[in-house]
């Protein structure tokens, strides 16, 4: 008698209760296939997501100081105080984030669009120079803004004897004939350094679109541009809010910009929250503004995708 | 919807080039208002590019295109009085049913859009799917709004590119019966792209073969199949029997030919070339145009009809014909369908038989032309 795993054969009587196990267990093995899969990936989110989450909510309703320790007390309050002194950060950071997004959208629509239709043998290169910036880190480019914006040079001086600066500064964008330290250069960085999170999934869905249906638009007495307002940028939807929510999250919680090309005056709530937890080392303040952070945008995005009507995108 | 019978297309010298690539070749054309008109001709042969330079698609390279006498060569799509139904439809996927169709109508500004809809849903029975989107609809639903989506703009052209490529064998004869119909009921021009000969053959008025960037021929369905101009059209139009043969006595009304031993006839009004006596043509004849009667009983084969001896090679049966091919000595392979009416036992592979048909069904072709050519690429006929 040949046992066989693979497939039972109809055997004698004798048989079955030996391979009827078998194969159970081997259907169950099976059906476990997906969990075994999935582990790892839920192992990394338990460990460096929320494990993190349920420590820091622990930690936002904590009192003590750090020489005394801090303990659990349920003080809810500290989210009242959190926020009725630090709400004008708050609203900066979305002002800010949201002023951004839409420079984002504004600059990269155009470009996602050349790309993806008029770029013909050039895409691949265009595609490479949007990508670019990311060989350098995060850091150095904002680093770089700050030189290239410095007072006296170049770009000041552009805009000085073209008196732009005087109309932003009379816009309240800028102050007198400087750019750093202005909230004009904080969303100026920003809008660069989120620009390619914009650009990318915009690309990706304008790709996607046939071009037979601006053919199909233009056949049925669509001039250009209402094929774009008609066809073109309704298909295109996926990609605006991808992109816009790429942009905007990160850049509400950003605080590198602002530390890097902006003054006291421009610190978003990201900084408070970085000063708040290494330097004035008041953690329960700072998760709750963290997790006050998380609450608003969570709330504004859910808002943004039913208003934008993709649902099914997430 | 009385009032917009089709308008007259006249293309002038018209070509297009892509580099050094030629996709059609100068080429006047002209489609007769109101009339259903096929551009036929296997992949890459420049039909539809001929379609889109009318569409205005594709700038042409030289030429004019004029719609109804006006020259609208400079004009860009939006600006011409046609519609296009696109192959594989190209349906806006954001809007549904009813705004696909009402599409054409809101970009030229008519605010009340609903009466003409529903009755365009009507005629392509879609009154029920209005409000669906164009990926929850089958094939040939789709391929029907499309239809719908043109003509609700009355276009004084319909242009039709390859409208039933995507859809079954038994869907596609039905749409084209459809077709048919609407054409005949809304009285618009139709220019209909296909590769499909049968479906050219079925629908169309006026067929234009198209080989190569050029027009081989055009004509009316009948015409075509009957009297081929060139070794192209008899070969791509259903199967043509192509026979070299030497030309014995030019001139009078009727070419005397001569292909190995055998002498054949060939009315002079139906050779597509001069022949001049001791030169070469090639004659044609179609298979079901031809009789076989065993060699035993060649004696009962009535005078003054072409005959050529041969051996059967091969024989299909088809249930209402059956298919043979015959190797004939000095004529090569040829093939004839036979109806099943009364079928001779004897006629089995490895008989001996004569072939015999009416002088009046042989064509006369120029035999300077590749023999075989579209021979490969049309759908044999059966």
């Amino acid at each position: 008698m040949t046992t066989s795993t693979e497939a039972p054969p109809p055997a004698a009587p004798g048989d079955a209760p030996e391979d009827a196990p078998r194969a159970r267990g081997r259907a169950a093995r099976k059906r476990l296939v997906p969990y075994w899969l999935l582990l790892p990936g839920i192992l990394w989110l338990v460990v460096f997501f929320a494990a993190p989450l349920v420590y820091q909510a622990s930690t936002s309703v904590q009192t003590g100081s750090l020489e005394e320790g801090f303990k659990v007390t349920w003080h809810f309050a500290t989210y009242w105080d959190a926020l009725g002194e630090y709400w004008p950060q708050f609203l900066r950071s979305v002002g800010y984030a949201a002023t951004a997004t839409v420079l984002c959208l504004v600059l990269g629509y155009p470009l996602a669009y050349l790309i993806a239709f008029k770029a013909g043998r050039w895409r691949n290169l265009v595609m490479i120079l949007v990508i670019a910036p990311f060989f350098t880190s995060f850091l150095i480019r904002t680093l770089a803004w700050k030189t290239i914006l410095a007072d006296g040079g170049p770009v000041v001086g552009v805009l000085n004897s073209l008196h732009v600066l005087d109309v932003t500064s009379w816009l309240g964008l800028t102050e007198g004939q400087r750019l750093l330290a202005t909230p004009l250069a904080v969303v100026c960085g920003l809008t660069y350094n989120f620009l390619p999170f914009m650009v990318l999934p915009l690309y990706t869905s304008l790709e996607r679109i046939d071009p037979r249906l601006h053919e199909a638009a233009g056949d049925l007495y669509a001039r250009p541009v209402t094929t774009f307002r008609r066809v073109t940028f309704p298909l295109s939807m996926p990609g605006v809010v991808a992109g816009t929510l790429l942009t905007f999250i990160p850049a509400a919680g950003d605080y590198i910009n602002a530390e890097l090309l902006g003054s006291t005056d421009q610190k978003m709530i990201g900084n408070v929250i970085q000063s708040q937890f290494l330097r004035v080392l008041d953690y329960p303040t700072a998760a709750a503004l963290s997790f006050i952070l998380m609450a608003a945008i969570l709330a504004m995005v859910t808002i943004y995708i039913r208003k934008s009507g993709t649902e099914d995108l997430v | 919807m009385t009032q917009t019978s089709g308008g007259d297309v006249r293309l002038s010298g018209i070509s297009k080039t892509y580099g050094s690539f030629t996709a059609v070749h100068p080429l006047d054309l002209t489609v007769p208002a109101g009339s259903f008109f096929a551009l036929l001709g296997a992949s890459g042969c420049g039909k539809t590019t001929t379609l889109r330079m009318i569409a205005g698609l594709e700038d042409p390279s030289t030429g004019t295109v004029e719609l109804d006498g006006r020259d609208v060569t400079a004009l860009p799509p939006y600006k011409r009085p046609v519609n296009t139904v696109f192959q594989n439809y190209a349906l806006f996927p954001h809007l549904d049913i009813y705004e696909n169709i009402a599409f054409g109508l809101r970009r030229r500004g008519i605010k009340s859009v609903k009466k003409q809809v529903e009755e365009m849903l009507d005629l392509v029975e879609l009154g029920p799917m209005a409000r669906r989107k164009p990926q929850q609809l089958s094939g040939g639903q789709q391929q029907r709004v499309a239809v719908a989506r043109a003509l609700i703009n009355h276009p004084r052209v319909l242009l039709l590119d390859e409208p039933l490529g995507a859809l079954d064998l038994k869907l596609r004869r039905q749409m084209q019966l459809e077709l048919k119909r609407i054409q005949t009921e809304v009285g618009i021009t139709f220019v209909h792209v296909t590769h499909d000969q049968e479906e050219a053959l079925t629908m169309a008025d006026t067929v234009a073969v198209m080989n190569g960037g050029r027009v081989e021929q055009l004509g009316a369905p009948a015409d075509l199949y009957e009297n081929p101009a060139t070794t192209f059209v008899a070969n791509f139009l259903g199967t043509s029997n192509l026979i070299e043969a030497e030309v014995v006595t030019a001139g009078g009304d009727e070419l005397l030919l001569t292909a190995g031993e055998t002498k054949l006839r060939l009315p002079a009004g139906r050779c597509r070339t001069t022949a001049r006596t001791g030169g070469t043509v090639l004659a044609g004849v179609r298979p079901e145009k031809i009789s076989l009667t065993h060699a035993d009983d060649a004696g009962g084969i009535a005078e003054g009809r072409n005959r050529l001896p041969g051996r059967i090679r091969d024989a299909g049966f088809l249930g209402v014909s059956t298919q043979y091919v015959i190797e004939s000595p000095g004529a090569g392979r040829l093939s004839v369908y036979e109806q099943n009416v009364e079928r001779d036992p004897r006629l089995v592979p490895g008989a001996d038989v004569v072939l015999h048909w009416s002088p009046a069904h042989t064509f006369g072709l120029d035999a300077s032309q590749d023999i075989g050519a579209g021979a490969d690429t049309g759908e044999e006929a059966a």
